[in-house]
């Protein structure tokens, strides 16, 4: 087991190389210096003159000018060396430290979405299966096959106006106010943001929340008459235990690997409910980032990005091993 | 002599049906059983004839749509006490606490698929110690040295190594072994054979089938057994119930059976073995097919198929015909003859 988690943290080094080349030319497939470029978006925006030293400085720091490889080698070497993501010119600080800024909370708000969708999936998957066809079963269904249709930034909207109409309150954001937001760390301010949170939880976890469902049921369903269940049944378990140990322990391999594509698809979807909601999450940065050019920033995010959707995909691997002695045993 | 041939679960107008979207399949309809305590009763016909239903009933575990839609299942288990009480299978509640004290450790069951009856996710000893906690006081370490004692019995080469493999790493015939030790693990009074070895070759099956008359001896087991072979029924049966489409159309020994077979589907199976046929000539398999089971024929079942087939038997059900204290057949050829053999007594 040990084995097999060390290859495949190696296997990751390889793919991250491509991941990160593929990235650098994406972001720098926009014509011209990106440099000159946003130095002249800034100095039209606002008043603020670069001297063609500091241009020269720029340049010289992140390569600009030398072939493209060299670029890429100054770009990775950077990071890798220095933990140096490069400056954000829309931002105008270091991309780094934006992206450090924002991540915790990024992943607070998906991780809470994705436990929001296991939870909530896992429980009326096993009821819709189990009892298939009654009225649970077509009630789930149908908001199911809602939660699907209705795009999550929609959802978003619907609830703010009726948070506004109704309670008067805004389900905006993931504080009471900006200064709790800018506040160090304390109880009360995880506090409030657990006030808050749970609105953008369910707005995002719906999609997925939606269609894990859908999955649950359907592989429990194929579950429950296999043979294996049989035999147990007439071996005198009763019907939760015999549930419990087997059809469901079965059907939770695909739930489990879903694990690897619900991560990244949920911080992805969770870039347009963010803008709506006015969340302090990477996703409206990430936006504005690529909008505005501003290639350090964005590309510094695609990495951390990309980073996060390898490791969800190995930890979701290791846990299906853990689960499933098939896999451990590669038959 | 008496003792021996006292019953232990007798079936009286048993039928199960399926309610489907396409309609009612009558996949048991009407049997009449005798499972005779420490006998073999082997229950054979074509695959889809409803073996496997009538024997999930033994045991209440028919999945729906499938529903006993009538008929008893008399089982005469013994209490505490050591003293015989009879309880009708049939009427217990699928779910309840009554039937699952019977599954498993009073009335066990093996099935046709090895390799699927058995849960790729746990161990094996996992899967037989589940089995021995439930219905007994043993501990976990108890449990687990009985499961290497049954691997032992079932002669599985290093049970104690064995015990701890998951069943995928095992082939057919050890997997079906596995089986066969968790069936006896509580000592059944009987134990149900749903066709143990069919999806296994020729050699394992020999082995197997072996080994379970050999188990049956030691733990004076009642055994019901189901097959489409009628080569495994000469091996091993005492007693046989033909069966064809939902319907028991003869039953009696295993000699009369092979020796004096009345009904024409008894006939028909019978020259259809290759064992039996002495020349190639002879070999002759059944003529058509099972018929789709929404559109069963009237009259007798057999009539599209059988080679004795009159204008009767399209639209007259055959009533159960008792030949003789242990033999009855259910066709229209016989039922005349009782009727004269009834006259001629009558004179
Ligand atoms: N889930 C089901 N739905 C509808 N009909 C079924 C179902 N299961 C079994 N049957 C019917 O019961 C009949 C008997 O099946 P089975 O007992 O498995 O046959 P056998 O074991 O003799 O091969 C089949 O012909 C089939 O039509
Ligand atoms: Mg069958």
């Amino acid at each position: 087991m040990l084995k097999y988690i060390l290859q495949r943290l190696l296997y990751m080094i390889p793919v991250m190389f491509v991941i990160s080349i593929l990235i650098f030319v994406t972001i720098q497939l926009p014509p011209g210096d990106p440099i000159s470029k946003m130095m002249e978006n800034q100095r039209t925006q606002i008043n603020v003159q670069f001297s063609e030293q500091d241009l020269e400085m720029m340049r010289a720091r992140y390569g600009y000018g030398g072939p493209l490889h060299e670029q890429y080698i100054k770009w990775i070497g950077n990071i890798l060396l220095h933990g140096d993501f490069g400056y954000s010119f829309y931002k105008r600080e270091a991309a780094g430290k934006v992206i450090a800024d924002l991540m915790p909370l990024t992943l607070v708000v998906s991780i809470g979405s994705f436990i929001f969708t296991w939870v909530v999936a896992l429980p009326i998957g096993v009821l819709s299966a189990v009892r298939q066809y009654s009225i649970a079963d077509h009630i789930f269904t149908f908001i199911g096959f809602i939660g699907l249709a209705i795009p999550n930034f929609l959802l978003a909207l619907i609830l703010l106006v009726l948070g506004l109409t109704m309670f008067q309150t805004s389900f905006t954001g993931l504080f009471s106010s900006g200064e709790i937001q800018q506040a160090p760390w304390s109880l009360a301010k995880v506090g409030d943001l657990l006030k808050h949170i749970w609105i953008p939880m369910i707005v995002i976890g719906m999609g997925g929340t939606a269609g894990l469902i859908r999955i649950m049921r359907a592989n429990l369903l194929d579950e429950l008459h296999k043979p294996y269940v049989e035999a147990a049944r007439a071996r005198g378990l009763s019907e939760l235990r015999l549930l419990i140990k087997y059809p469901i322990r079965h059907a939770m391999n695909p739930f489990v690997s879903g694990f690897a594509y619900l991560l990244p698809s949920l911080v992805a979807g969770e870039a347009i409910v963010a803008i709506v909601m006015n969340l302090p999450t990477e996703g409206p940065v990430l936006l504005n980032a690529l909008l505005n050019l501003d290639v350090f920033l964005g590309g510094g995010f695609l990495l951390i990005l990309s980073l996060l959707t390898l490791v969800s995909t190995l930890l979701s691997d290791i846990l299906l091993a853990w689960l499933d002695p098939r896999i451990r045993y590669g038959s | 002599m008496e003792k021996m041939s006292e019953t232990l679960v007798e079936v009286k107008d048993l039928k199960i049906h399926f309610f489907t979207d396409e309609g009612v399949v009558r996949a048991v309809d009407g049997i009449d059983l005798d499972v005779k305590r420490g006998k073999t009763l082997a229950l054979v016909g074509e695959s889809g004839c409803g073996k496997s239903v009538a024997c999930r009933s033994f045991l209440q575990i028919v999945h729906s749509p499938g529903r006993i839609v009538s008929g008893e299942i008399l089982y005469t288990r013994k209490n505490e006490n050591g003293q015989g009480e009879v309880v009708d299978i049939a009427r217990l509640n699928p779910h309840g606490r009554r039937i699952r004290s019977i599954r498993g450790k009073e009335i066990a069951m093996i099935f046709q698929e090895p390799m699927t009856s058995l849960s790729p996710m746990y161990t094996v000893g996992n899967q037989i110690t589940e089995t021995i906690r439930l219905h007994t006081e043993a501990t976990k370490q108890e449990a687990w040295q009985m499961a290497i004692d049954l691997l032992d019995k079932v002669d599985i080469p290093k049970p104690d190594r064995l015990v701890e493999e998951y069943p995928f790493r095992l082939s057919g015939g050890m997997r079906q072994r596995a089986m066969i030790a968790m069936a006896l693990s509580c000592n059944p009074t009987m134990l149900i054979a749903d066709e143990p070895t069919t999806a296994l070759d020729v050699t394992t099956q020999a082995n197997i089938l072996d080994l379970m008359l050999d188990l049956q001896q030691q733990y004076h087991m009642t055994l019901l057994f189901i097959t489409h072979d009628l080569g495994v029924v000469a091996e091993i049966a005492d007693e046989v119930a033909v069966m064809y489409l939902g319907k028991i159309v003869e039953k009696s020994d295993v000699n009369t059976i092979f020796n004096e077979p009345k009904h024409p589907y008894t006939q028909a199976l019978l020259r259809s073995i290759p064992k039996i046929a002495v020349t190639r000539e002879e070999l002759d398999p059944i003529k058509g097919m099972v018929p789709n089971p929404y559109r069963r024929p009237g009259g007798c079942p057999f009539h599209p198929r059988c080679a004795k087939a009159m204008a009767e038997c399209r639209t007259v059900v055959p009533a159960v015909t008792q030949l003789n204290d242990n033999h009855t057949v259910q066709c229209l050829l016989y039922e005349d003859l009782v009727g004269e053999k009834a006259m001629e007594q009558a004179k």
